[in-house]
């Protein structure tokens, strides 16, 4: 499904601004689109392993890491099942200044799999990477996915996401929702929970321990693990809960605090931190109205939020002791769902027009905001990718909320799975 | 062995125990009794010990039936409450981002609030619930929002707090999911549901 007009390549202007009166037009947030590296791709096989075979469960992953990287577009190879290294450099092809990815998959000695991977340059006219890996074939596609993202670490300096995963939430029967994983090329889906309750807005903090909201005992809870793989126990409150709202868990980067929001009983909704070690409860926000959706700065020292405390739903920032609030949106009538970059340079967000969500980009040292999307459907609760290049979204245009993932330069944006609906998705390198 | 010679054995027995209570003396020698033709006395004894058998089975019977009128009546009482409760617990809805008590509602609440006035076991859990559109964790908020603002309204009407929870489910349980303002203003309500 295209969410987005097909967008011919290379693309100069990528982004389109706010289209409200008096502001001015963005474009060009990052010009990446024009510079993909272009990559040839052979895969081998040895131990007389079958090349279909070794195509279908290793190479179609590589192809498909490639094309996701948002680094790379795939050139084809003029002889795959036998290429002549240095016919091969010195061919046409050679001439685009692509790089050439030969990776060989044959059988282990401890009965598993290895690849070597070598990548030439043709410019270069020598090796610039070479690695190998083995593993069982259970962790075949994990194998691909490494080999990428050290590839991509070795062109750009900047590791790639192909072995990350995103969690989310998904609707199994009416009101009864639970927590998934999916790795990031759409394959391997996992059930997290089986709480046969409202459970929703996973976190998941760097070292891989999950916090969620869950109906399970009735009245809302915060639950998660105390330890990564530990059983899932109750976070907050510390007693089983009698009632009243608590939502919103968000591990701080150090996993040691757990922001959230607790309602009081004049309906007001403010932000508070649990230190896990000590269990003491600090209050950041303390105003009447709406106070949610707390977003930590890469540091730990800074949270983004959204609050209606003048009139309409807007992103403010303050300290991590709650001091020193200052309102970032005010065009629109609903600013929320604020995602810090990994960088901090930036804070994805959502903006209301019309019927549904567009998701913006606001850029810290600018003091402007960008949009990435403009509809069909409503497009939410965006997540940054661990390395920054892109975010993860839930759009509804097909009439059900899935996944989708859009780079900064304006590309369109690309369906991550067909599981719906879906909603709050997190990306992370930690499960 | 008949059943009158049983109870009246263990009326005997039972005698004989309830004297020797209490009673830390050596026992007195029994005195000899005088040697009668004991027929009657345990003609009587079997009348008595049958009177007082059928007496206990009728006081049985009157138990149960006054137990199973009890029943029914709070059947009846439970039947009444459910529809008392059926009747007054409607939903509320409420304008868009709002959480105020609209006034084609204050009917409903204050009909409410005789209920909870009627019925002094009954207690609440009021729902707040948000149309899809708006974030996830935003109309958490403001369905709680919605709750507080209409158990503060049921209080002010007199209700105890103390029997009125709230819950939000924000845009999480909607009862219809049409992307039209007819659905909208359906899941933007407050929800009544009565708890133990």
């Amino acid at each position: 499904m295209i969410i987005a007009p097909s967008i011919p390549f290379p693309i100069l202007l990528a982004l389109l601004a706010l289209p409200a009166a008096g502001q001015e037009t963005q474009v060009n947030l990052e010009a990446r689109t024009g510079s993909l590296q272009a990559i040839a791709f052979s895969l081998s096989t040895q131990d007389g392993l079958d090349l279909d075979w070794a195509n279908v469960h290793f190479g179609d992953v590589i192809r498909k890491d490639l094309s996701l990287t948002g680094v790379f577009r795939e050139m084809p190879v003029p002889s795959p099942q036998d290429p002549n290294v240095k016919a091969e450099m010195e061919s046409p092809f050679a001439n685009g200044h692509h790089l050439f990815l030969k990776v060989s998959l044959g059988k282990s000695a401890s009965g598993g799999y290895s690849a070597q991977a070598e990548t030439l340059d043709p410019r270069a006219g020598k090796s610039i990477f070479g690695k190998s890996y083995t593993g069982s074939e259970a962790v075949l596609r994990r194998m691909a996915h490494r080999l990428v993202d050290d590839l991509v670490a070795r062109i750009t300096g900047l590791r790639g996401v192909a072995e990350s995963r995103i969690l989310f939430a998904k609707e199994i029967s009416s009101g009864v929702k639970e927590l998934y994983q999916v790795d990031r090329d759409g394959h391997s889906v996992r059930p997290l929970t089986r709480l046969g309750s409202l459970t929703i807005t996973p976190s998941v903090s760097a070292d891989g321990r999950l916090a969620f909201l869950t109906y399970k005992a009735g009245p809302p809870e915060l639950w998660g693990q105390q330890q990564p793989d530990g059983p899932f126990i109750r976070l907050y409150p510390s007693k089983p809960s009698q009632g009243g709202t608590i939502s919103t868990p968000v591990w701080s980067p150090d996993g040691k605090r757990l922001a959230f929001v607790e309602g009081d009983r004049r309906g007001n909704t403010n932000i508070k931190v649990l230190d896990i070690a000590s269990r003491r409860v600090r209050l950041l926000t303390d105003k009447s109205g709406i106070n949610t959706e707390p977003a930590w700065n890469p540091s730990g020292t800074q949270i983004a939020f959204t609050s209606d405390r003048a009139g309409y739903p807007d992103i403010y920032l303050m300290e991590d002791d709650g001091s020193n609030v200052r309102r970032l949106t005010s065009e629109g009538k609903y600013n929320a769902s604020p995602a810090w970059s990994p960088d901090g340079s930036m804070i994805a967000y959502v903006s209301r027009f019309e019927s549904g969500f567009d998701l913006f980009v606001y850029k810290l040292a600018e003091g402007k905001a960008y949009q990435l999307t403009r509809g069909p459907g409503s497009s939410e609760s965006p997540a940054w990718s661990p390395d920054g290049r892109f975010l993860v979204y839930t759009n509804n245009a097909s009439g059900s909320s899935r996944l989708y993932t859009t780079d900064l330069a304006g590309n369109a944006p690309q369906q991550l799975s067909d599981i719906s609906p879906t909603q709050s998705p997190e990306w992370t390198r930690s499960r | 062995m008949s059943k009158s010679t049983i109870v009246a054995a263990m009326l005997v027995a039972g005698m004989s125990l309830s004297l020797g209570l209490g009673c830390k003396k050596p026992e007195p020698v029994p005195a000899p009794k005088p040697k009668v033709d004991d027929s009657d006395a345990r003609a009587r004894a079997e009348t008595e010990a049958r009177r007082k058998a059928e007496e206990e089975a009728r006081r049985k019977r009157e138990e149960q039936e006054r137990a199973e009128k009890a029943r029914l009546a709070d059947m009846e009482k439970a039947k009444a409450f459910q529809r008392a409760a059926e009747a007054a617990l409607k939903d509320i809805h409420f304008d868009y981002d709002q959480s105020d008590i609209k006034p084609e509602d204050k009917a409903t609440l204050q009909g409410i609030a005789d209920f909870m006035r009627s019925y002094p076991q009954a207690k609440l859990q009021v729902e707040g619930h948000c149309d899809e559109r708006g974030t996830v964790e935003y109309n958490i908020s403001l369905g709680d929002r919605r709750a507080a603002s209409t158990v503060n309204y049921l209080v002010g009407l007199g209700s105890s707090r103390d029997r009125c929870s709230t819950i939000s489910y924000g845009k999480e349980r909607p009862l219809c999911t049409d992307p039209d303002e007819s659905c909208w203003s359906r899941n933007r309500r407050a929800h009544f549901v009565l708890r133990k």
